[in-house]
């Protein structure tokens, strides 16, 4: 077991909920954002549809599956950058496991 | 209809087959298995579970139905079941994952070192399992008895048998690679047709490219009938009633404890994050499809069956009009079926366009036996979640603590076969519309697990007072107002039953929040043990300070 500095600690968890904070104002302004502004996005034409019609039924679908994936990756690069390694993290989640 | 009865059959039969095999070869022999599939399921295929467990009848059957009724409107079901996964993934599965509990009950019975908090858990989770469940089940017998032309209570009693059998005797692992299986089956059987009337009415391979244009001409279609267009928004309800339904899709998705507990079953946070991102790619799949299946319907109806004389409609209408959820009346009296003269149950849409299309015997089959996997899949995974409540957090934490393996499955076994029997027998005669009764769970989870585990997970000053009284108040507040709205007519902004889950959030978090600063703050290990979900499972929180895990063993 080795002490790691407060501040470095503090960090790893600050850079984590930047990015999450940034993914859920993505996640809110194509999702309600959109619906708030249907009327006016109605007037937008976008392959055949009205635009408020192409978030609902994909462009806010497909923005939160790249969110996710975008998530995973950037969770991974963080966890490197402060090298924790995945393999020690199967390890002790194995042995964390609570034994009924 | 005899070379359709056998084709279909024989498809569900060798779909079955295929789970049930797999459901014995996995039988579960120890207690950790059963419920959480030893923690070892790859996240690509986790996902494809989750994707399963979640896509259930109502979502099969049901949505593209929705949509082809409401128009824009019932979009809130596409974002609402979809941008949940967010929160999910964000905000409790890695943290969840990292605390390593069996059940969503015992993560808050042990965060807020409470039995009583640990029971109202569990009766919520029943409570929101079992109501859930009771629309799969009927769901399930819808499509038995439609496809075998047999009463639909017969058709839902073959469906509880069959879940009964694999759930009780594959418990986790059988049903996390059976729901791997269910979900190739059910999301092929929904693309095909799809692409298939994609390539009929737009020579194109892509649906979800092609469909757009289809909707700008049933908008012009609909000006000339003179009604609505298809893709105006807010004419089935007020906007706040669209935003609310989403909000509750959405918190509701991150709060059901059978999703939840899935994530349980990977090994660590970083491929809980994996498994949500996997999950609703998967998942997306299907809810990109459906207001593409929706629009080729409306689309075929318009053009293709309105304006047919209405002695000379096709075969597929009679078998329809029998089940009830089909009307054609000649209104007017003038020889000729109008739009307006058709009316289409939601509940079939899915289920009779590939006739309507003449898409042909085996994809009529097809499409049966992915509703079958969507029903039988959730059931399943509802059905863990019911029995690991009563046999786990009930029977064994609080009831009989010494209790030995042995009879702890026995008695998870056990609860899945009666809450199945239970359930199917109120599913002979469903208290509400199945959608309904779906929307209802999720206004449920809304009001009670997502204020509970979010602070939970989030804030360490909440304590158990604070969740009791925010579980008590949120589920009183969303009951409440289901009832209120459904039968007293009353309405906030426009907000009805479905969209309840935003009063019950907003009236938990407060609660939860207002009586854990009023009374004393956890102990300093329970604290402790919250800001220890900051950090992976390499990093401790001990006594202040954060420890790396360098130990080449990795034994702590």
């Amino acid at each position: 077991m080795k002490k790691i500095e407060k501040a470095v600690a503090d960090q790893y968890f600050r850079e984590k909920n930047r990015y999450m904070v940034l993914y859920l104002i993505i996640w809110f302004c194509v999702s309600f954002g959109a619906v708030l502004l249907a009327e006016p996005l109605s007037h937008i034409s976008l392959g055949g549809f009205p635009f408020h019609y192409f978030m609902g039924a994909q462009g806010s679908v497909v923005t939160f599956i790249i969110l996710l994936f975008i998530n995973a990756k950037v969770g991974d690069m963080i966890d490197k950058k402060y090298g924790i390694d995945e393999a020690r993290n199967v390890k002790l989640s194995e042995g964390k496991t609570v034994d009924h | 209809m005899d070379t359709q009865f056998m084709v279909s059959l024989s498809i569900i039969l060798a779909t079955f087959a295929l789970y049930i095999g797999i459901a014995v070869y996995n039988k579960a022999r120890a207690t950790s298995d059963f419920y959480v599939a030893g923690r070892g399921v790859p996240p690509v295929f986790n996902g494809m579970a989750i994707g399963a467990d979640w896509m259930s009848a109502a979502s099969f059957i049901g949505m593209a139905g929705t949509i082809m009724l409401l128009g824009y409107d019932g979009l809130a079901y596409i974002m609402g079941w979809t941008g949940g996964y967010l929160l999910l993934t964000f905000l409790l599965a890695p943290q969840l994952r990292k605390y390593g509990r069996y059940t969503v009950p015992e993560f808050i019975g042990d965060r807020y070192d409470s039995h009583t908090a640990r029971v109202i858990a569990a009766v919520c989770t029943i409570i929101i399992s079992f109501t859930y469940s009771i629309g799969q089940l009927s769901g399930s017998g819808v499509v038995i008895g439609r496809l075998f032309e047999i009463d639909a209570k017969l058709g839902t009693m073959i469906g509880v048998v069959l879940i009964a059998f694999y759930a009780a005797f594959g418990g986790m692992k059988g049903i996390t690679w059976t729901q791997v299986a269910q979900y190739v089956v059910l999301i092929i059987a929904y693309l095909i047709p799809v692409i298939f009337m994609s390539l009929q009415l737009t020579n194109s391979p892509l649906p979800w490219l092609s469909y757009g244009e289809l909707v700008g001409k049933m908008g012009e279609l609909d000006r000339e009938l003179g009604i609505s267009e298809y893709f105006a928004p807010f004419t089935n309800g007020t906007k706040w009633q669209f935003l609310a339904l989403m909000f509750t899709l959405m918190c509701g998705t991150a709060g059901l404890p059978h999703v939840i507990v899935r994530f349980y079953t990977v090994s660590t946070m970083k491929a809980a994050r994996w498994s949500g991102a996997w999950a609703l790619l998967f998942i997306g799949l299907l809810y990109l499809s459906a207001p593409a299946y929706a629009a080729f319907s409306r689309f075929i109806l318009m053009t293709k069956i309105a304006g047919s004389e209405i002695t000379n409609l096709p075969a597929w209408t009679k078998s329809w009009i029998d089940t009830g959820k089909l009307q054609l009346a000649d209104g007017n009296g003038d020889g000729v079926l109008q739009w307006n003269e058709l009316i289409i149950s939601n509940d079939i849409v899915v289920m009779a366009t590939p006739e309507i299309a003449n898409l042909g015997v085996f994809v009529i089959g097809l499409v049966a036996a992915g509703a079958m996997a969507a029903a039988l899949s959730t059931a399943g995974g509802l059905m863990i979640a019911i029995s690991s409540s009563f046999a786990h957090d009930i029977f064994y934490r609080v009831w009989k603590p010494d209790a030995t393996e042995k009879t702890r499955l026995s008695v998870a076994r056990w609860s899945i076969v009666i809450a199945t029997l239970l359930a199917g027998l109120i599913a002979l005669n469903p208290p509400g519309a199945i959608t309904q009764i779906v929307a209802w769970a999720f206004a449920i989870a809304t009001g009670t697990f997502f204020p509970a585990l979010v602070l939970g997970v989030w804030w360490k000053r909440s304590n158990s007072q604070g969740v009791i009284a925010g579980l008590l108040v949120g589920l009183a507040v969303t009951l409440g107002y289901i009832f209120a709205a459904k039968y007293g007519g009353f309405t906030i902004l426009g907000i009805i039953d479905t969209g309840a889950g935003v009063f019950g959030a907003a009236a938990a978090f407060l609660t939860n929040i207002a009586v854990s600063l009023a009374t004393p703050a956890p102990s300093q290990k329970l604290q402790e043990e919250v800001l220890d979900l900051r950090y992976p499972e390499q990093m401790t929180y001990k006594n202040g300070d954060v420890w790396m895990n360098t130990d080449e063993s990795a034994k702590l």
